[in-house]
């Protein structure tokens, strides 16, 4: 999978690497963003209150 | 190296999918999912990350500039009367020694978006918070444990005795902790009533519950610390701190 994608970025090993580190930092920016805090309200880590068991409607 | 070599002629003629192929094919298909494994441990690498850190980060930047207003807000309105409560932006700070954390901004609600900001929430659901100022009742608090500010992480520092301070506007009240139950199951909403029985009061008085999840790291229980107002004071001009917070 990560070969494939290496074999069909454009440019020389240097432009490659530049462009991988402009993927992943992309992919970490997309995550921190967006994803983590869509997923961390979904799972039980974080949850301080006392209540009824009403927290999905809250 | 021979091997394939003599595979590769005793199979010359027949046709595919030759041994060597599906070999291959098995191969990259192996290797995908590896990959993708590999990927999903670094994912949920950065998630303990992004809980663990980036939301204190945020969720100290958030609170420190609304924090910020607030003592504006008070320097501008100048003294006024007692109960001047703007529960807007916020309606005190919590100062407690001994769990080391500095101030706390205390606003209204303990929805998952006030806490995020890195603040504590009074209780408006399940049992309606009392406020500090009055007469009777229970002052009934919630905050992050870990992450988003983590402003209750150490709350097991706190012993029996240990000071809790709220500041408003124009008072301190200082209370002392007398209970704490380091284990409770998270329906149990008696411990927000107006007298917290299981605290072992029998008598109404003006309490404070601060409430966080335990153990530390996940929320399978409620962590519960009571303590009861022994005095209050006026705030001075150049807002001195009572005694216990020098």
């Amino acid at each position: 999978m990560y070969g494939w994608i290496w074999r069909h970025l454009p440019g020389n090993t240097w432009v490659k690497a530049l462009i991988s580190l402009v993927l992943v930092l992309a992919v970490v920016f997309v995550l921190f963003q967006y994803v983590f805090p869509w997923a961390e309200p979904l799972l039980p880590f974080n949850d301080v209150t006392v209540d009824q068991g009403m927290a999905a409607v809250r | 190296m021979t091997a394939t070599e003599t595979d590769e002629e005793s199979h010359r003629g027949t046709p595919p999918p030759t041994p060597r192929r599906v070999r291959r094919t098995i191969a990259s298909i192996v290797s995908v999912i590896g990959e993708l494994l590999i990927t999903a441990g670094l994912v949920l690498g950065l998630f303990v990350a992004y809980s663990l850190w980036w939301t204190n980060v945020l969720a100290d930047r958030e609170a420190h500039k609304q924090s910020d207003q607030v003592r504006q807000h008070w320097a501008a309105s100048g003294p006024k009367g007692p109960g001047a409560l703007d529960t807007k932006d916020g309606i005190g700070f919590l100062h407690v020694p001994a769990m080391d954390n500095g101030e706390v901004l205390v606003k209204k609600g303990t929805s998952s978006e006030v806490l995020n900001e890195g603040v504590a929430g009074y209780y408006t659901k399940p049992v309606k918070s009392a406020l500090p100022q009055d007469k009777k009742g229970n002052f009934t608090l919630a905050a992050h444990r870990d992450g988003h500010g983590a402003k209750f992480h150490n709350i097991d520092k706190l012993k029996d005795g240990d000071p809790i301070v709220f500041e408003t506007k124009d008072t301190w009240y200082v209370y002392k902790v007398f209970a704490t139950l380091p284990e409770t199951s998270k329906y149990n909403v008696d411990v927000l009533n107006k007298l917290p029985k299981e605290s072992g009061k029998h008598k109404a008085g003006r309490y404070i519950t601060l409430t966080t999840c335990t153990p530390v790291y996940t929320s399978t229980y409620r962590y519960i610390v009571w303590g009861e107002l022994e005095r209050t004071e006026k705030v001075d001009a150049d807002r001195t701190p009572p005694e216990e917070l020098r």
